[in-house]
């Protein structure tokens, strides 16, 4: 019966394919093929379906295995693997000239008892919202910092120092309560610095997803607000060799970005494959639309190798990466004491005049971040996967003040006045199953071990820190019903032991904390059309050991900060209801959410101000409260006609101290951003053609505690952005070409959430100019031929 | 063609190898820095007042934060008491006291003067009067100044180190980066 199902369906699809594939256009000529294997026991498997989504190709696997598609576009597609009592897999591909891809389809453990199961399963779905940026997205930021990436998402969005620096914000956390993870790394740094970028090259980025509210199960600590993964390019699993060469050039600050990709996979060794990327950027001073900004200019090169021996039963990859970087502070953001930074706010331009130059003088960040990574897959059997990852991490950050020093035998010397350097190891291994009786999940353990040593002036003191820790997720689905439910726990123990100087004797005062985290979640599909995901859960953190630690004056925000030794973890509690429309044409989501915090570490102005030689400096003091964070995020994607798009986001927030029914300081304020697109016809020389319009409006934070910064907050403002791109077709290939424009109308305006907002407007007018150009060294050979197996990648086969 | 594979391939590995035992860190966080403070401050600002006729005593007036800025508080905090109707020279001595033997700031503020500048400003209710002595060349620098008590009264001063790298300086306290400023309770008898 089951057989006779699958057949029938297949076939019926097929015809319908092969049908209306005889309308694709001529000029396409890329093909797609490969092979559908069970992913238990190697078995080819006939009677698959591949579709390529948003177009009307497709084919159904023969009876080794094979597929064929024809007369594809080149450009990048959503390619859905169907077969019968298997998990669907998604993935998104680019197709250019003759691609393979194979697939792996899980069969669920029941199948193979011979028990009878009717249907198509999902795969697995997460309760929270995840939004992955579009390619489109992804192409139109090409060049900018990761934090500009990510704030394509509804709800995200950055806290700036300047034009070179963005972090991101999710739902107004960040920092210590926002987790990287690059390549499946928990990137680690000094991110606690709110002008610490995170410190990543963006080209890595083949796949960029947010996820909104807590994650601490899968991810450990810290992943409060949220999880941003950067995930790289899947190793080539197609013999030959090829690449992309981008090219960007912005006109403010007259940057211009060259980043290369070129990787290969043996057709005598199909499991074997390589990859080489690397990026060079440098820019100038930015312009604000009336002054340059003395000293912003940026140098920046990154490159990262990986290599991978992967085989169905087993397999390994290899993954260096180094980011490298030089960024100019703004002089006039540089203040001596409250005198200067009120008479440099009160100025109308910056009291130092400045033209374009490239040249990076003092003051400056030199940052330095290695990354080696090491990973390894066993297949368990028919029961699951097993992944075993080890990484470790360096991270050099040296800052250089505005004078150097006095003394010119300590200034010959050039050294920074601000050194952290941060060692890395981290470890963990996961074992997956595949779906059993409804049930797939994952258990595993996890480890960190980290070192931090200071030279110069002190801030935060050395340390060490270990953590311990071990989590299950299950997901629960049966064929037939509408609600999915998953649940999550996991149990964390941090160790911190700082080493500092007090009174000439070496202080080592040691914190140890353990607790739990929680998750669970459900999702509902009220219609094929309309699904409702929930989710619940609870995690914490320990206090950062700038929390605990720091003491001194923050010449970055101008005030005394004094840490607290005493601190106790902190914890959220959040709920999130999201809705979710989709139809072909409409793609509307609802996403509302609510963290209450109980010792939540906040950053409270303290009397008297403290008395330096510089004068008088607000003191902060890390103190801990209750905080509730509520908001909620919308998304509308509609194509009103085959030519016509658009697209809104809006995302509110209100964040609330509960102890005093006082706002929190430094929250994004309501933002709205409408595009509208208009995508062209084809013609001989381009495809894909579009331009598309952005109005972006931010209106102004009035929602801040009183007396509670230096200046009032900022007023609301509305942008313009134009973008426009299409591919011109080469033979098999297609060359991407872009431009965008960004601020437009050349307007003045002062963002909330820069730290610079008090000495400078933002930037003004940017142009920018993007190519990308694939080229293939190696061609495979155009005839399918599919006797060797490529395996199947470890990362992100599924989204 | 197969050798044209391997070769590239194998040159990234050697090369992945090569550069991950690259970078070493100093992995000693039990051993931090024994200075653990900014690399030059200023510490302590002194005033030191001499009768221009030699008739009044001598006076010094002085704020000193030991640690520097954060941290503990001024430990010497002084105000500044002169006497009414006298003509004063006041030299300022600048040292940073984190460094042992203290490091007499003054010397590189001298050999930097044109980059320097001091501002003695007093609120209304202050009857003195302030002029600078000294002169990089072409502006003031106020290492040196001579201040004029006319009757008594109370009042405040700021003393203000402006730094005015660049070509900055032209002779007025507006343009520069502030290094010091204290506001000395000013008490004239």
């Amino acid at each position: 019966m089951q057989v006779f199902l699958a057949r029938f369906s297949a076939v019926i699809l097929g015809i319908f394919l092969t049908a209306s594939s005889l309308f694709a256009q001529r000029a396409c000529t890329a093909s797609l093929y490969g092979k559908t294997v069970d992913d238990h026991n190697g078995e080819p498997l006939s009677y698959s379906v591949i579709s390529i989504a948003g177009t009307d190709k497709g084919a159904v696997t023969d009876e080794n295995g094979a597929y064929r598609i024809e007369g594809i576009c080149p450009g990048t597609y959503k390619v859905v693997c169907t077969h019968i009592g298997c998990d669907t897999l998604i993935l998104r591909l680019k197709i250019t000239g003759a691609t393979r891809k194979d697939f792996f389809p899980e069969h669920h453990a029941e199948m193979l008892d011979d028990v009878s199961i009717v249907g198509r399963i999902p795969d697995a779905q997460s309760s929270r919202s995840e939004t992955t940026l579009t390619e489109q997205e992804l192409e139109e930021s090409k060049g900018k910092t990761l934090g500009d990436l990510v704030k394509a998402v509804s709800g995200v969005t950055t806290i700036n120092n300047g034009s070179s620096i963005a972090k991101p914000v999710i739902h107004g956390m960040h920092s210590n309560r926002v987790l990287i993870l690059n390549n499946g790394v928990r990137q680690e740094g000094q991110q606690w610095g709110n002008e610490h970028g995170p410190e990543i090259d963006p080209f890595i980025a083949d796949q960029l997803t947010v996820v909104k509210g807590a994650n601490s199960v899968r991810y450990g600590t810290d992943a409060i607000a949220g999880v941003i993964l950067v995930n790289p390019r899947p190793l080539r699993d197609s013999a030959g060799i090829g690449g992309e060469v981008n090219l960007v050039g912005f006109s403010n600050g007259r940057q211009g970005v060259v980043s290369a990709m070129v990787d290969g996979n043996f057709a005598r060794v199909p499991a074997l494959s390589w990859r080489a990327q690397g990026t060079f950027k440098r820019g100038g001073n930015v312009h604000a639309p009336t002054y340059f900004l003395d000293n912003s200019g940026i140098r920046e090169y990154n490159f990262s190798l990986a290599g991978g021996y992967r085989t169905r039963k087993a397999g390994v990859e290899i993954f260096y990466s180094q980011f490298n970087t030089d960024i100019g502070i703004f002089t006039g953001a540089h203040i001596g004491n409250l005198t200067d930074l009120q008479r440099a706010f009160e100025a109308e331009e910056p009291l130092l005049p400045a033209d374009f130059s490239y040249e990076i003088g003092r003051p400056y960040q030199r940052i330095e971040h290695e990354l080696f990574k090491t990973e390894g897959y066993l297949r368990t059997g028919l029961l699951g996967k097993m992944t075993l990852t080890y990484a470790r991490q360096y991270n050099l950050r040296l800052e250089y003040d505005k004078d150097e020093p006095r003394n010119d035998s300590i200034a010959a010397l050039n050294r920074p006045e601000l050194q952290f350097e941060i060692t890395t190891h981290t470890a963990n291994l996961a074992w997956e199953h595949y779906r059993r009786h409804g049930f797939k999940g994952t258990i595993g353990i996890a480890g960190i071990h980290q070192g931090n040593t200071y030279a110069g002036r002190y801030f935060i003191p050395n340390f060490l820190k270990s953590v311990a820790g071990i989590f299950i997720t299950e997901n629960w689905k049966l064929d037939s019903s509408r609600l999915e439910l998953e649940a999550g726990a996991r149990f964390d123990y941090v160790d911190q032991q700082a080493f500092r100087w007090e009174n000439n004797v070496i202080v080592s005062p040691e914190f140890s904390y353990q607790n739990i985290s929680w998750n669970v979640g459900a999702i509902y599909s009220l219609t094929d059309q309309l699904k409702v995901r929930f989710n619940a859960g609870s995690a914490w953190r320990p206090p950062g050991i700038n929390e605990l630690f720091s003491d001194g004056l923050h010449h970055g925000a101008a005030a005394v900060e004094i840490g607290d030794e005493n601190l106790d973890p902190e914890r959220s509690t959040s709920f999130s209801l999201s809705g979710e429309y989709q139809t072909e044409r409409l793609q509307l989501n609802v996403d509302g959410y609510h963290h209450h915090f109980s010792n939540f570490v906040y950053l409270v102005p303290v009397l008297p101000p403290t008395l330096t030689i510089r004068g008088a400096f607000p003191t902060l003091h890390y103190k801990q409260l209750r905080a509730g964070l509520t908001g909620a995020d919308f998304t509308l994607r509609w194509r009103i006609t085959d030519r016509v798009n658009w697209t809104s986001k809006a995302s509110m927030l209100r964040a609330r101290n509960l102890d005093t029914e006082e706002f929190l300081v430094q929250m994004p304020a309501d933002r709205f951003e409408n595009t509208f697109e208009y995508r062209f016809k084809d013609g001989k020389f381009w495809r894909n053609g579009y331009i598309s319009g952005t109005v972006l409006g931010v209106l102004r934070q009035w929602r801040v505690p009183p007396n509670s910064d230096f200046a009032p907050p900022p007023a609301g403002y509305t942008l313009l952005g134009l973008q426009l791109g299409f591919d011109v077709p080469v033979g098999q290939q297609a060359i991407t070409c872009g431009v965008g424009m960004s601020n437009l109308l050349n307007a003045s305006y002062r963002d909330y959430l820069n730290r610079f907002r008090y000495y400078t407007n933002e930037m003004g007018r940017n142009i920018s100019f993007r190519l990308t150009v694939p080229f293939a060294i190696l061609r495979p050979k155009t005839k399918s031929q599919l006797s060797p197996l490529p395996s199947k990648s470890i990362s992100h086969l599924t989204q | 063609m197969k050798k044209f594979f391997l070769t590239p391939a194998l040159i990234l590995f050697a090369l992945a190898l090569v550069v991950t035992g690259c970078k070493q860190d100093e992995d000693q966080p039990t051993l931090p820095p024994a200075v653990a403070n900014e690399p030059e401050v200023i510490t302590t600002l002194t005033l030191s007042f001499t009768d221009a006729n030699n008739v009044q005593p001598d006076v010094a007036a002085t704020f000193r934060d030991p640690d520097g800025d954060g941290g503990g508080g001024p430990d010497v905090f002084d105000n500044i008491e002169l006497v009414a109707n006298t003509t004063y020279n006041v030299a300022v001595t600048l040292l940073n006291e984190t460094e042992s033997p203290a490091e007499d700031v003054t010397v590189e503020i001298l050999e930097e003067n044109a980059e320097h500048l001091f501002c003695f400003v007093a609120d209304g209710g202050s009857n003195i009067t302030v002029t600078r002595t000294d002169t990089d060349g072409t502006f003031e620098v106020g290492l040196q100044s001579q201040w004029v008590t006319g009757a008594a009264s109370t009042g405040n001063i700021v003393v203000t180190l402006k730094h005015q790298p660049d070509g900055l300086k032209d002779g007025t306290c507006t343009p520069g980066e502030t290094d010091i400023e204290v506001d000395f309770p000013l008490i004239i008898n």
